[in-house]
This record gives C-alpha cells, sequence and structure tokens, in this order.
C-alpha cells in the first residue's frame, strides 16, 4: 500500500512539474491595437497563424493564393455567378515555399494557364499531407521571423522525459512488489512512461512569442479597421481585382468567407459536384450514386438473387395462400397460379436486368471525375464492407450517375484518367474497364517536403486570450 | 360536400405546383438571360480591342491592306449580330479573320516585336478564352432551361405562360462544345 501511495505522489508531481511548466510556456496575452490601416510586412498566412491562436486555420491556403492574385501573379476573373477562373500570369518569380506549394497546385490543374475557381479542391494531391506540407512552411518562417515558437524547449522537454523516469520506476516496483509472480514491474514501467510522454507531446504545440503577441495585436486592429471600412463578407474572390491584399488580409482574419469559399484550395472535393477539364475546359459535373435496389449491382450474381428472391417470395406466397384456402379465404384452384405469379414478379425485373448486362454491355468513354467508396454495413468479422464507386464524365451530360465497380479494378484507376468502360446500363455495374490515357493531374503536385520533416511542429492544443479593448 | 371540398383541395394543390414550376422557369430564364449578359461584356470588350489592333499593325504593315480590312469588316458584322446564332457565326469569322492577322505578324519582326502588339494579342487571347468559357456556361444554361420547357409538367406551364426555347451561342454546323481559339 505504501509503495502505491509513494508510486501515485511521483506521479502527482510529475503533473505538477507538467502544469508548472506548461503555465510557464502558455501563449502569451495579446491586446488588440488600436484600429490601423497598416499593413506590416507579414504574409497572409503568417497573420492567419498569430491570430489564431498560433493554430493554422482553413483560410490560410485561399488567403495565400488572393495575395498572388493582389500582387499580379495570378488573376481571378468572374464569368458569372458560379463560375471563375484563376488564370496564370506570369513567371512568379521567387515566392515564399507556401506560396509556391499553392502556386503549383493552382499550376497542376491549369489548363492553358487557367483553372475554373471551383476545381482547387480537385487534382491528385494527397491533401492531408498537402495541408501538414503547408502548414510546416509557415511555421518555419513564423519562427525565423521571431513571431512563433514551439512549447517545450530543448531542456524543458529533456526535464520532463528524465523527470517521467522516477514515477515510472516507483510504480514499476508498486507493481512488481504487490504481484506474487514478481513479473509485472518492467512492463508497468514502460506503459507508464509512454502514457506520461504521450501527455507531456498532447501539450506540445506553437506558442507565441512576445514579438508575435505584438505583432498578433497590431494585425487584430487592422481587422477592426478593415471590419469597418469594407464589407468584405459579400465580397467574392474576383473582387481580389478593386481591393488588391486588403481583400487577402481579410481572408486571412476571418472577414471574407465568400471569397475563401471561392477558393477551395485546402479543403477536399465534394463527393457529388466534380470539376471536369474533359474537353479542354474546366465544367461542373454533378454526380449521383443511386441507392436503389438495382443499381450498381454485378449481373452474374444477381442471376442467382433473383432465382432466390423469387423463389423465397412464391414460397412465403404460398405457405400464405394455402392457409388461407383452409380457412376458405382463397380459392384452391387460385392458389398455384399466384404464387407462381408472385414469383415471377419478384424475381423478373431483376432477371431481366440482369440478362440484359450479361449479354449485352454498353461502351462509355470519357475521364474518370470522382472515384469513391461508402461503407455499406459490415463483415462477418465486423470489418467493414465497402460499395466502390466509378463515376465518368463522357462529355455529353452535366449530370452523371456513378457506376459500381470492384474493389480489385477501383483500386488500380486514379481520378482524371481518360477510360473505356465497358459497363451494363440496367444494373449499373462495370465489368472492364481500360486506361486510355493516365490522368495529367497524377504526380504533377508533386511538393519537396523531405527537409521539413525535421521541423517538430506538433498541432497547437492549446488557446490564448484575445482581450477586446471595448470590454476593457 | 366532400367532392367539393376534395376537388377545391386539389385544385389549390395544382395552383401551388404550376406557381413553384413558373418560379422554376421564371428562375432559369434569368441564368440564361444572365450568362447571355456576361458572354456580351466579353464580346464588346474583344470588339473595343481590335481597333487599336487594327492602328498597331497599320503602323507596321500598313500595305496589308486586305487582312486589315477583312478584321475590320468582321468586326461590323460582329457588331451588327442580333440573335445567338448569328453572333456565334460573325464571332467565328472575326476569329478567323484575326488568326490571318496574326499570322501575318510573323512576316514582320518589328511588329512581333513591338510591346504594345504582343499585350494586344495577349489581351485578345485572353478574352478568347474567357469567351469560350462564358459561352459554355451559356450554352449550360440554355440546355438546363431548354430541359425545363420541355418535360412534362413544365411543359404545361412554359406552354400557357409562354416561355420560348433559347437559342445556344453556336454558328451553324458547329457542334456543340468547347471551342478553344489560339493566337
Amino acid at each position: 500500500m505504501l509503495l502505491w501511495l509513494a508510486a501515485g505522489a511521483a506521479v502527482a508531481l510529475w503533473l505538477l512539474l507538467l502544469a508548472a511548466l506548461a503555465l510557464a510556456t502558455r501563449n502569451p496575452d495579446v491586446v488588440a491595437a488600436p484600429p490601423t490601416g497598416d499593413l506590416a510586412p507579414h504574409s497572409p498566412a503568417i497573420v492567419d497563424l498569430i491570430t489564431g491562436h498560433w493554430k493554422l486555420c482553413d483560410e490560410a491556403p485561399s488567403a495565400t493564393l488572393l495575395d498572388l492574385a493582389s500582387r499580379g501573379v495570378v488573376r481571378i476573373e468572374e464569368i458569372g455567378p458560379e463560375l471563375s477562373l484563376v488564370r496564370l500570369r506570369r513567371d512568379p518569380g521567387d515566392l515564399r515555399p507556401y506560396e509556391k506549394l499553392v502556386y503549383d497546385h493552382v499550376m497542376s490543374l491549369a489548363v492553358d494557364g487557367v483553372v475554373a475557381t471551383g476545381a482547387l479542391a480537385e487534382g491528385s494531391r494527397n491533401l492531408g499531407r498537402w495541408w501538414k506540407s503547408f502548414r510546416k512552411k509557415v511555421i518555419v518562417e513564423a519562427r525565423a521571423l521571431g513571431l512563433s515558437r514551439p512549447r517545450w524547449s530543448r531542456a524543458q522537454a529533456a526535464l520532463l522525459t528524465a523527470a517521467a523516469a522516477v514515477p515510472s520506476l516507483a510504480v514499476a516496483v508498486a507493481v512488481t512488489m504487490s504481484d506474487d509472480e514478481r513479473q509485472g514491474g518492467p512492463g508497468a514501467a514502460v506503459v507508464t512512461f509512454a502514457l506520461l510522454l504521450a501527455l507531456m507531446g498532447r501539450l506540445n504545440g506553437e506558442r507565441g512569442t512576445p514579438d508575435g503577441a505584438r505583432a498578433a495585436g497590431q494585425w487584430l486592429g487592422v481587422r477592426e479597421h478593415l471590419a469597418a471600412t469594407g464589407r468584405f463578407a459579400e465580397q467574392p474572390a474576383a473582387s481580389v481585382t478593386i481591393w488588391g491584399r486588403h481583400l487577402a488580409y481579410a481572408a486571412a482574419l476571418g472577414l471574407a468567407p465568400r471569397a475563401v469559399a471561392g477558393l477551395p484550395v485546402g479543403v477536399p472535393a465534394d463527393d457529388r459536384r466534380a470539376w471536369s477539364d474533359y474537353g479542354g475546359m474546366w465544367h461542373v459535373v454533378r454526380v449521383r450514386y443511386p441507392r436503389r435496389m438495382l443499381w450498381a449491382r454485378e449481373p452474374l450474381p444477381m442471376l442467382f438473387y433473383a432465382l432466390a428472391a423469387g423463389f423465397f417470395a412464391g414460397f412465403w406466397t404460398w405457405m400464405a395462400l394455402l392457409v388461407a384456402s383452409a380457412f376458405g379465404l382463397w380459392p384452391d384452384t387460385l392458389v398455384r397460379p399466384t404464387f407462381l405469379a408472385v414469383a415471377a414478379v419478384v424475381a423478373g425485373v431483376p432477371l431481366w436486368y440482369a440478362v440484359v448486362d450479361l449479354t449485352g454491355k454498353a461502351e462509355i468513354e470519357g475521364q474518370i471525375v470522382r472515384l469513391r467508396r461508402f461503407q455499406a454495413g459490415t463483415k462477418g468479422n465486423n470489418d467493414p464492407k465497402y460499395a466502390y464507386w466509378c463515376a465518368i464524365d463522357d462529355g455529353r451530360a452535366r449530370e452523371v450517375k456513378a457506376y459500381g465497380i470492384g474493389e480489385r479494378l477501383w483500386s488500380s484507376l486514379s481520378e482524371g484518367e481518360r477510360v473505356r468502360a465497358r459497363v451494363g446500363r440496367k444494373l449499373g455495374w462495370i465489368d472492364a474497364i481500360e486506361v486510355i490515357e493516365r490522368s495529367r493531374l497524377q504526380g504533377t503536385a508533386g511538393y519537396d517536403d523531405t527537409e521539413e520533416h525535421r521541423v517538430v511542429a506538433p498541432e497547437n492544443l492549446g488557446e490564448v486570450r484575445i482581450f477586446d479593448p471595448r470590454q476593457e | 360536400m366532400i367532392t367539393l371540398i376534395s376537388i377545391a383541395v386539389i385544385a389549390v394543390l395544382l395552383c401551388l405546383a404550376a406557381v413553384s414550376l413558373y418560379n422554376r422557369l421564371v428562375r432559369g430564364r434569368g441564368a440564361v438571360d444572365n450568362a447571355w449578359a456576361q458572354i456580351d461584356v466579353q464580346l464588346k470588350r474583344r470588339h473595343d480591342l481590335i481597333p487599336n489592333l487594327v492602328e498597331t499593325v497599320k503602323g507596321y504593315a500598313s500595305h496589308e491592306r486586305q487582312a486589315l480590312e477583312a478584321v475590320v469588316a468582321a468586326r461590323s458584322r460582329a457588331v451588327g449580330a442580333q440573335t445567338p446564332k448569328d453572333q456565334a457565326a460573325a464571332e467565328d469569322a472575326l476569329s478567323g479573320a484575326l488568326k490571318g492577322l496574326f499570322a501575318l505578324a510573323e512576316a514582320y519582326p518589328d511588329l512581333k516585336a513591338s510591346r504594345n502588339f504582343s499585350e494586344l494579342q495577349e489581351e485578345l487571347s485572353d478574352t478568347e478564352n474567357r469567351i469560350a468559357y462564358t459561352r459554355q456556361y451559356y450554352n449550360d444554361a440554355v440546355l438546363t432551361y431548354n430541359n425545363a420547357i420541355q418535360t412534362v409538367p413544365a411543359n404545361i406551364v412554359a406552354g400557357m405562360t409562354g416561355f420560348a426555347p433559347r437559342e445556344y451561342f453556336q454558328a451553324p454546323g458547329e457542334e456543340r462544345g468547347p471551342v478553344q481559339v489560339r493566337f
């Protein structure tokens, strides 16, 4: 008991040390400066980081693109209420690493130097990795400018790690002494040590420096000025031609949601609204995933399902009619024709569909606009079971139905590939698919993030208090 | 009494459905008009750029009268065109004439090197691209609208209230689809 008490005390002391260090390394208080129109030489992404509790928000990539537009690297043109274009203008010159990341993404999508703004969410990049790379590049610059720092310095991390050994050993001793076989100690020590380090890692994150807090305060003053002078919330991305860098900073400061939504650079592509460049120009294709029973089904198994469904429907109808006729509720002579008719109706439609699809396939040629898998129940061992979908834009309509496809074929395909597919028109199943041309998007959005993995920049989970001068 | 109430309820439901369909058709027609206005903006921009281009070319190749006159005449026809079909045909002819003019510039190194000329060429090229996008946008809006007024039951409301199908922005004999012009 005494040993357990000692172990508990050791853990408590370590937690106390952690809390003390966390308190000492918390974000500095940010006090908003008086409203001002002076724009400091920080990029919108940096502004987003330091004014967002040192946590990069979703607006940062869009604000960066708006900044590039305001500097003439790209041009944003409005064509209609639902269509704007980003046009690459000239040699971008020296861009910051995260600006280059955004520029390269736009360039990878551009057809003849033009991409529709809605299509910015498309592409073959791994969004998670792209976002991580963007964030690290911003943090590297913020640290270089002295505006940001990691929460734990090396000395603090070393101290906490070394100190965590004490409660781990104490727990190990307590477990060993209370275990009859004296075997659980090392395991308990490892588990305790890992838990304490995980807690320490969880509290880590990007924190502001005093300079960063001052800069953030200054930018909050700019935010107030922009909020009072411009109706940025209603401005589309194309209005950057008029508002220039102010719109980019308004986006970074959370004042321009419409412009940000119009430039979906850092968000995943919509499942049901795809942008396709099949035919040479970007256009919207609405994708439907029909949930009806007789769609996205393989024809051959459907034959057996249809026969089984017909058999069971006929059997239960027959049983019911036998009982009904025994009580004189149904004429004996109609029992057989009725249950046969029910069986034929239940089995007939799927059988017909399956036979039509097995005997004659349609061939479609176009570009894959969506490859998706959705969970469709679970297998016997509780593993998720997926339905695989492939939507092809053949250039004939602006709305397409996604077809069902086998997992093996699905995993060999990529969005943006030009394909020729053999499909069943009735059951909507892709039987065979041949890639005519690889996706031009594949690999083009490559980005070098090999070096930056050395930068330790865990997500910031803490918050900083922001004092509103009006409330003081 | 029940029959009367039933008839009244059905009549009200039919009226509501008709109003809803009518509003949908009005929205569709508005979208087509708006898309046409966007095309108009881009075409006007192109028409405004051409006199400057002609003047610039004249400065270096004044004796190439035929090509210059072809561009001027094609522009006049394009400016005067009324219906989308006529406009599309006139714009296609204008694009052809401009292509001829730019091909001509290859023979005049001084003209090609002129900053004014290259800026105008780039501006016209961007405008062509925008016209292609606005045209796609307009044709999509027309397709949606025409489908709406020709499908049951909206075609009944469309017929009673005078919604007529719109023309696509395409020259006669031209297939619907993206057209890209590069100078």
